[in-house]
C-alpha cells in the first residue's frame, strides 16, 4: 500500500515535526484543529487543516468516529497519531482499518497487550525477560492486599491501564498500604476507566533508561540505541539524553538487545521504545512499552542520523526497514530538554498567559521542536509542554555545554517557563557526573530552585522604567519636586 | 511615583524619580540611578544602573514586567498600591485552604461545624491529572467547604474555611 496523503491527528511540536517530514517525501498533508484553538506551527506546514469540534479540545482530539471521519472526508490514506491522545489506543486503529485508513504505527492487537500493563508484563516475563517482583491484582482480587505485602516495601502501585506516571503511588508502610491502594484505584477509574492494579517492588534510586526499537511487523526488528530519562518530575520525563552515562558498552548491547527481543516476540510493527528500570546495581527489568513515537525520540535521531517519521512512514507504506543493525550508529551525545509552561519554585504549577516575545535559540548542534508562535497564547486546555530544545554534541561535556549556551538563550516572555530550572539541573554537579535517580530532582529540589544572586534592583530598575505610564507621570511632576525624589515613610 | 513590585513572591516599594538628566529608582535599600535604551533586537534593552551594563529582553504583561538577562528569565509583578489597599485580605491565613492551582474537586471529607484535628484530610483534589489530599493546617472547626464533589476551581479560590481561632 502507498501512502499519498497524511493526517497527523496530533497538534503542538509533534504536530509540526511529523508533518515536516511527510512534506519533505512528498505527501499531501493535513492537521486537526480545534475550533477553540490558535493558530499553532503545525498549521502554517500542513496543507489542510480540518476543524474538530468537541465540548473541550481534549475531547475533539479524543474523537474516534470524528476524527475517522474527517481522514474519509478529506482523502486521507494514512493517519499519523503523533504521541498522546489516541497514539496508543487499540480501538482507534480498528476503526482506521475498518474504514480502509492506514494507521502509522502498531496493530490494534499489540497496542492492546501493551497497553494493558498487567497482560504486557505477563508476556515478557513468560518469555524470560527480566521483570521486578510483584503482585497483579487481577490474578486473585481477594487476595490483592495480602500478596502486596509479601512483594515487600517500598513498592509502587500502579493502574493496569496507566501510563505517564499517572495513578501511581509509592507506599513504604504497611499502614498507609490500603488508604493508598484506593486512591490509585480511584485515579485509575478516572484517568483510564480502570480501576485494575498492580503493585511491584520500587527499585531505590533507580535509574530510567529506554530503547528505541523499529519492526517491519514480520518480525525483523532493529534498535536505535537507548535513552535515558531519569530527570523527572512527577513522574514525567523533562530531560533525556543518549547514550546513557550509565551503561558499560556490554550494558548497553545487553539491554538493546532484550528490548529488541521483546519487539521481535510481538512481530512489532513501526517504532515503539521499551521502557526498564535499572538499578543502582546494574539489574534492570522491563517497565513497558510504549508503541508510539516518544517525545525524546530526537535525541535518538541526533546520534543515529535516522528520522524516524521517515522510518515510521516507510513501514507503514510496506517498504520496510531501512537499515540493518550494522549501520546504526550511536555517534556523540545529544540532549532533550523539555520546555514547559510551569513554575519549577511553585511544585511545577502549570502557568498560563500570552507569549508576548519569542526567540528561540539557533546554532551549530542545535535543534528546536516548537510547538508554539510568537502572540500565540497558552492556556490550560493541553499539556504544559511548550517545545523541545535538542542539542548535539561531540561528547557528553560539549552536549551539556550547548544544551546550556541554548536554553539560556531561549527568550520566552509572557509566561513562567521552567527554562532557568533546566539550566540549574544541567549545571549541577551530579548530573554533569552522570550520578542521578529519577528521584533526583526531587531530592535536589532546593538545590536547583535556590534564588541566584540578588538582581532585584536592576530588574526593579527596568520594569519601572518600561512602564510608560510610571514613566509619564514622573515627567509630568514639575521638575522641582521631581528632584526631591518623594522617597518618604 | 510609587509602585510595589514582586520578585519571587517578595515585594517591594519603589518610588521613581528624575533629578533632571537622569532617572533615580528609589527602594528601602537606596537610590539608584538608571537608564533604559532600547536596542535593534525585539524587546531588547541596554540597561545601566548601579554601575553596571546590562542587555537584557523586555516585554510588558497586564500585571507583570518579563526580563531574560543573564540567560535567565524573571518575572516582576506589578502590584497597583490603591487595589492592594482594597483588596487586603481578612482572617488568618492558616484558617483557609487556598487552591494552589486550578483543578476538580474529587471528594470532601468534611462539613461546616466539624471538629477537625491537623493533619486530617479535609478534601480530595484533582489538578493536572493528579489526585491530592488537601488536610487540615490546624486543629479546630470548619466553616465553610465552598465547593462540592465535581466543581471545579480556579487557582487561589479558597477550598476550605476553618472558623477563627479563639483566644
Amino acid at each position: 500500500m502507498t501512502i499519498s496523503k497524511l493526517l497527523v491527528a496530533n497538534r503542538g511540536e509533534i504536530a509540526a515535526r511529523v508533518l515536516r517530514t511527510a512534506k519533505a517525501r512528498g505527501l499531501a498533508t493535513a492537521v486537526l484543529r480545534h475550533e477553540s484553538e490558535q493558530e499553532g506551527p503545525a498549521h502554517l506546514i500542513a496543507d489542510e487543516i480540518v476543524t474538530i469540534e468537541g465540548p473541550t479540545p481534549v475531547a475533539a482530539y479524543l474523537d474516534i468516529p470524528q476524527i475517522v471521519e474527517a481522514a474519509k472526508k478529506i482523502g486521507a490514506d494514512a493517519v499519523h497519531p503523533g504521541y498522546g491522545f489516541l497514539s496508543e489506543n487499540a480501538a482507534f486503529v480498528a476503526a482506521l482499518e475498518k474504514a480502509g485508513v492506514t494507521f502509522v504505527g502498531p496493530t490494534s492487537e499489540v497496542i492492546a497487550l501493551m497497553g494493558d500493563k498487567v497482560r504486557a508484563r505477563g508476556f515478557v516475563e513468560e518469555r524470560g525477560f527480566p521483570v521486578a517482583p510483584s503482585a497483579i491484582e487481577d490474578d486473585d482480587p481477594a487476595s490483592f492486599v495480602e500478596r502486596a505485602r509479601t512483594v515487600g516495601y517500598p513498592l509502587l502501585i500502579k493502574p493496569s491501564a496507566g501510563g505517564g506516571g499517572k495513578g501511581m503511588r509509592i507506599v513504604r508502610e504497611d499502614s498507609t498500604l490500603e488508604t493508598e491502594i484506593e486512591t490509585a484505584r480511584r485515579e485509575g477509574i478516572r484517568y483510564f476507566g480502570d480501576g485494575r492494579l498492580f503493585v511491584e517492588r520500587y527499585i531505590e534510586r533507580p535509574r530510567h533508561i529506554e530503547v528505541q526499537v523499529m519492526g517491519d511487523g514480520q518480525g525483523n526488528v532493529v534498535h536505535f540505541w537507548e535513552r535515558e530519562c531519569s530527570i523527572q518530575r512527577r513522574f514525567q520525563k523533562i530531560i533525556e539524553e543518549t547514550p546513557s552515562p550509565a551503561l558499560t558498552p556490554e550494558q548497553r548491547d545487553e539491554i538493546c538487545e532484550t528490548a529488541a527481543g521483546i519487539a521481535r516476540a510481538v512481530k512489532y510493527r513501526g517504532a515503539g521504545t521499551v521502557e526498564f528500570i535499572y538499578a543502582q546495581d546494574g539489574a534492570f527489568y522491563f517497565l513497558e512499552m510504549n508503541t508510539r513515537l516518544q517525545v525524546e525520540h530526537p535525541v535518538t535521531e541526533l546520534v543515529t542520523g535516522f528520522d524516524l517519521v521517515a522510518e515510521q512512514l516507510r513501514i507503514a507504506a510496506g517498504e520496510g526497514l531501512s537499515a540493518t543493525q550494522a549501520n546504526i550508529p550511536q555517534t556523540g551525545h545529544s540532549i532533550e530538554l523539555r520546555i514547559c509552561a510551569e513554575d519549577a519554585t511553585a511544585d511545577f504549577r502549570p502557568s498560563i498567559g500570552d507569549i508576548l516575545l519569542l526567540d528561540e535559540p539557533s546554532g551549530p548542534g542545535v535543534r528546536v521542536d516548537s510547538g508554539i508562535l510568537d502572540g500565540g497564547k497558552v492556556t490550560t486546555d493541553f499539556d504544559p509542554m511548550l517545545s523541545k530544545l535538542i542539542v548535539h554534541g561531540r561528547d557528553r561535556v560539549e552536549a551539556i555545554a550547548r544544551a546550556r549556551q541554548a536554553v539560556q538563550n531561549y527568550v520566552v516572555l509572557g509566561v513562567t517557563t521552567n527554562t532557568g530550572y533546566l539550566d540549574a539541573i544541567l549545571a549541577h554537579p551530579d548530573f554533569a557526573a552522570g550520578n542521578v535517580s529519577t528521584g533526583f530532582l526531587a531530592e535536589q529540589s532546593e538545590t536547583l530552585t535556590a534564588p541566584a544572586e540578588d538582581i532585584s534592583e536592576l530588574l526593579m530598575a527596568a520594569a519601572a522604567l518600561s512602564d510608560e505610564r510610571l514613566v509619564g507621570d514622573v515627567m509630568q511632576i514639575p521638575e522641582m519636586y521631581r528632584k526631591m525624589g518623594g522617597w518618604r515613610n | 511615583m510609587q509602585r510595589i513590585f514582586q520578585i519571587d513572591g517578595e515585594e517591594t516599594e519603589c518610588w521613581l524619580g528624575h533629578d533632571g538628566s537622569r532617572f533615580v529608582l528609589n527602594t528601602p535599600d537606596g537610590s539608584v540611578a538608571c537608564e533604559l535604551n532600547p536596542t535593534a533586537l525585539p524587546g531588547g534593552y541596554t540597561l545601566r544602573a548601579k554601575g553596571v551594563v546590562r542587555e537584557l529582553r523586555l516585554a510588558v504583561g497586564p500585571d507583570a514586567t518579563f526580563v531574560h538577562m543573564n540567560g535567565r528569565t524573571h518575572e516582576i509583578r506589578r502590584i497597583d498600591p490603591d487595589e492592594r489597599l482594597a483588596g487586603r485580605d481578612k482572617g488568618a491565613s492558616d484558617d483557609r485552604l487556598v487552591a494552589p492551582m486550578p483543578g476538580v474537586v474529587v471528594s470532601v471529607a468534611v462539613k461546616p461545624g466539624d471538629t477537625v484535628a491537623e493533619g486530617q484530610p479535609l478534601l480530595v483534589i484533582e489538578s493536572m491529572k493528579l489526585e491530592t489530599t488537601l488536610t487540615a493546617p490546624r486543629d479546630g472547626v470548619v466553616a465553610e467547604m465552598p465547593f462540592a464533589e465535581g466543581d471545579s476551581f480556579r487557582l487561589k479560590d479558597i477550598l476550605a474555611q476553618l472558623a477563627p481561632e479563639e483566644e
